[in-house]
């Protein structure tokens, strides 16, 4: 399958979750597919999707809380992986596209074969993508502080009241 | 917290942030925030989160920061450059704040290098919003 359509089905299903999606294409096709004040959209700080999620779903714990990570991001924060599974937060699922590669960097190999991410991990479901990117992906319009800021809100609502909003 | 500030002991610093409001307790600890660190696991308010690494606990406090809490990362100086990256890709373009309580190391000798750049390293990234713990006695 190809990652677009993985995040195109993934993001159908969601309604009050919020949503750290990892650096680079992932992002961006999260962009494109589905656009949302709980998605926060990581540009840059690559490895730390994760991080990000465990403190959000622990300071919300009434809130689900999706990090949507790429293989070669999730190696590179695999003591978070660890961490995740020691603190096992309910609230917490771990989605991780994995294609083997960068690809958003051009497709250069990962380690991601030697690793089964579901052993290290918590909530880690692992979805296998194909490598390579959609042409004419956009770049995502919205300044940081203003990605960070309508996520912060969505993230301070009360389940009740994001239940509503995304109804 | 005075931003900058250097202090020469942790006794009684973890009750005084809780006094400041910070809510949210994240770090590598390090022998220097002993104290800092022994009330911090007594109070049961608070799981005991052990991040493996300073930058997976900089990146919680980001996102606990976002979700309302007012964190604080605590570090020894040999992690902060693990800290480069989340600071200058995270932090300062999306605008989150999150105090650094780092204790300076002075030795032994694997130290002597971090203790020299620390501070010029905070000034470069124009971080400011952290505090040094400096204390003699520090033995790992």
């Amino acid at each position: 399958m190809r990652r677009l359509e993985a995040i195109r089905e993934l993001a159908a299903g969601w309604t009050d979750e919020l949503v750290v999606a990892t650096t680079g294409m992932i992002s961006r096709e999260l962009y494109v597919v589905r656009d949302r004040p709980e998605n926060f959209y990581m540009c840059g700080s690559m490895g730390c999707a994760l991080g990000i999620g465990l403190g959000v779903a622990l300071a919300r714990p009434e809130r689900k809380v999706v990090v949507l990570d790429g293989d070669g991001a999730a190696l590179m924060g695999l003591g978070s992986l660890a961490l995740a599974r020691y603190l096992r937060l309910p609230n917490l699922e771990h989605i991780i596209l994995d294609n083997g590669t960068y690809a958003s960097t051009g497709d250069q190999p990962t380690c991601s074969a030697a690793v089964n991410f579901e052993d290290v991990g918590f909530n880690v479901r692992v979805l296998r993508v194909e490598p390579g990117n959609e042409p004419g992906t956009p770049r995502i319009p919205y300044p940081p502080t203003e990605m960070r800021a309508r996520f912060e809100a969505a993230a301070r609502l009360s389940r009740a009241e994001a239940r509503d909003r995304s109804a | 917290m005075r931003a900058g500030a250097t202090l020469t002991s942790a006794v009684g610093l973890y009750a005084e942030l809780r006094r400041q409001g910070y809510n949210f307790f994240v770090g590598v600890p390090c022998s220097g925030l002993k104290a800092f660190i022994n009330d911090l696991a007594a109070d049961k308010e608070f799981p005991f989160i052990p991040a493996p690494r300073e930058d997976v606990a900089l990146a919680m406090a980001a996102g606990a920061a976002m979700a309302g809490r007012k964190p604080l990362v605590y570090l020894q100086s040999s992690g902060l450059g693990h800290l480069v990256n989340p600071i200058t890709s995270l932090l300062k373009p999306y605008g989150i704040s999150v105090h650094l309580l780092i204790s300076l190391r002075t030795q032994p000798f694997e130290h002597f290098e971090m203790h020299r750049v620390a501070r010029p390293l905070l000034e470069l990234l124009q971080y400011d919003d952290f505090t040094l713990v400096e204390e003699r006695a520090c033995d790992a």
